[in-house]
């Protein structure tokens, strides 16, 4: 071959390749297929070299970029000051997180509270004045019972069941008053019960939010 | 100093949000240790905060009329957060830090001579204020709770007793904090007209989630430790008015705690010579939410200028005055003649205004509860 070894090798270069006769008395090879392959080489060659270039292009570019990119951009973790003072932003910002969802959750806890306290009262309200209702009707009852009574007197027999009615009305009226009472302070007793737990659940709230949050960091 | 180069390069750094408070607080922490106990643990609030109040000086650093106030009241206010003179050098370094680190290339020597030039006239008017302020009071009033009601579940009335009598006007309302909650300020009015024996009554109510009021209402009791800053506020009595030849009549509107400073206007009112005629009107959601009806019905009784009305918006079957304030004011009162006198929630002062205004009381009739600067 009349190509110098050091000479780079082009797809150029390889379709015109001169080949040397062969000597004398020896056969060569045939011409024909010796083109054709190094055809083949020099599309391949050039494809490679396309390609080369263009990699080439691609790593200049982001390179630039990054160079671009760190003279340019604002925050650049740039020594051992910077790194410790993420360091603590994070740290800060995970109290911050810690101190939030406790201050949410309490917060949940007493809405759902209030809601329950005010469907109790509520109720409450609807049953004591149930109550009080049926104790009217109660008394105008045993008064419409009374008041028609005609101006002869009563056979004493009568009269004895009417005085066993009114006993007994009052007697129930005393009843549905102790019922009422009972109720009323049954009521109250929850309401505290309630409020204990409420307390409880913001002290405990907080101290948890006192134990996961560093107080320095 | 170059105003609008300092302008652009805040605008600059604030693109990353709270990143740069952030780094900001992280780097004074780091360098100088012992600013984190000035601190609450969560710093979340507190970084809002700190942007807020340098996006307003940036704002206004070529409006002295509004940034000077604003930095003496900001300098004052600092006192009780027991900031003092030492410290500003090094929230100065952390602050340069901070702007040098986000400004990235476009950082140059001139914008750091802006800078150290702006910090140094921010930190020399606050530190003057602060020092002036040190004449004449003490950086906050240490003060023992004397009585401790809770009134509703959600509401306590505590008694409370300064070391040193602590000066206000009827309507003010002062910083308070509690042992519980280190380093959290919250602003409660006085409830009362000044005392002899100078203890002061706050109206607390529980804010659900809330940090301070949680802790005012269930974990302070009687003996408790509490700091007070100074007092503040706008709303107070105009006397101006009342000493004129025609002094108008009062009318106050009080939506649940929103009552206390109302309550010591009309303590102030009975001190008068020739009080005017005041309506008070308390609005609650629930009636079990009027609080302080009992001790309202008490002043009543004993003068006779005083009329009360309560008011209850949620509460089908109530027997009184049905609605919210606005409602009650709306149906009850001859507005045109009154100076009106309004305290609550946010809805609840915007709906009365509104109402008020639109049954045509004039604005400068109406006084409104604004704490303007808050603390920072």
């Amino acid at each position: 071959m009349i190509h110098a070894n050091s000479e780079v090798l082009t797809p150029d270069r390889v379709r015109s390749a001169v080949f040397s006769p062969t000597r004398l008395g020896r056969r060569g090879v045939d011409e024909g297929e010796v083109r054709a392959f190094c055809d083949r080489v020099s599309d391949g060659l050039g494809r490679l070299l396309n390609d080369n270039a263009g990699l080439q292009e691609e790593v200049m570019r982001l390179r630039n970029r990054l160079i671009a990119g760190r003279e340019n951009s604002g925050p650049q973790p740039e020594d051992a000051q910077v790194q410790a003072v993420y360091v603590l932003s994070r740290a800060q910002q995970t109290a911050d997180r810690y101190v939030a969802d406790a201050q949410e959750y309490s917060k949940e806890l007493a809405q759902d509270a209030q809601l329950r306290r005010d469907e109790v009262l509520r109720e409450a309200k609807m049953r004591a004045s149930m109550i009080l209702e049926e104790a009217h009707t109660a008394a105008s009852q045993a008064a419409a019972s009374v008041v028609p009574g005609p101006r002869e007197p009563l056979p004493a027999c009568e009269r004895q069941e009417l005085l066993a009615e009114i006993t007994y009305l009052r007697t129930f009226s005393d009843v549905c008053r102790t019922h009422l009472r009972a109720y009323l302070e049954s009521l109250s007793r929850s309401i505290e019960q309630w409020e204990q737990v409420e307390r409880k659940g913001a002290a405990t709230a907080a101290r948890e939010s006192a134990l996961r949050s560093p107080e320095r960091v | 100093m170059d105003e609008h180069r300092l302008k652009e390069s805040f605008a600059r750094v604030a693109t990353y949000g709270d990143e740069v408070p952030l780094f900001f607080y992280s780097h004074l922490f780091l360098n100088h240790p012992e600013t984190r106990d000035l601190f609450p643990v969560s710093m979340a609030g507190q970084r809002d905060k700190l942007v807020n109040a340098l996006g307003r000086i940036v704002s206004d650093v070529s409006n002295h009329d509004t940034l000077l106030p604003f930095l003496r009241g900001l300098g004052r206010d600092h006192r009780k957060f027991a900031a003092v003179a030492g410290h500003y050098p090094a929230v100065g370094a952390s602050l340069i830090a901070t702007l040098k680190h986000f400004s990235g290339q476009s950082w140059t020597d001139d914008l750091a001579q802006d800078w150290t030039e702006a910090y140094g006239v921010i930190a020399q008017v606050m530190t003057d204020a602060a020092a002036e302020d040190e004449t004449r009071n003490p950086a906050w009033w240490d003060a023992t709770v004397v009585g401790h009601e809770r009134r509703t579940i959600e509401v306590a009335v505590l008694r409370v007793a300064p070391d040193v009598p602590l000066h206000y006007l009827p309507g003010q309302s002062v910083a308070v904090e509690c042992e519980a909650r280190p380093r959290l300020w919250r602003f409660y009015s006085m409830a009362n007209a000044p005392r002899h024996d100078g203890t002061i009554d706050f109206h607390v109510r529980v804010i659900d989630g809330g940090a301070v009021s949680p802790a005012l209402a269930l974990r302070v009791s009687v003996g408790s430790r509490l700091r007070l800053g100074a007092p503040v506020g706008t709303l107070r009595l105009n006397t101006e008015q009342l000493n004129t030849g025609s002094p108008r009549n009062l009318l106050l509107a009080a939506g649940s705690t929103g009552l206390a400073p109302l309550k010591a206007i009309v303590e102030q009112v009975a001190g008068l010579p020739e009080p005017p005629q005041v309506h008070l009107v308390f609005g609650a959601r629930t009636a079990a939410g009027l609080y302080d009806l009992a001790d309202l019905e008490k002043m009543a009784a004993q003068w006779p200028w005083l009329t009360v009305t309560p008011a209850v918006s949620g509460e089908p079957g109530y027997r009184g005055e049905t609605g919210t304030v606005a409602d009650v004011v709306g149906r009850r009162v001859r507005l045109a003649d009154h100076d009106a006198y309004l305290c609550g929630s946010a809805a609840m002062t915007t709906a009365t205004m509104h109402r008020m205004q639109s049954l045509g009381l004039p604005r400068n009739q109406i006084y409104v509860e604004d704490y303007g600067w808050s603390a920072s």
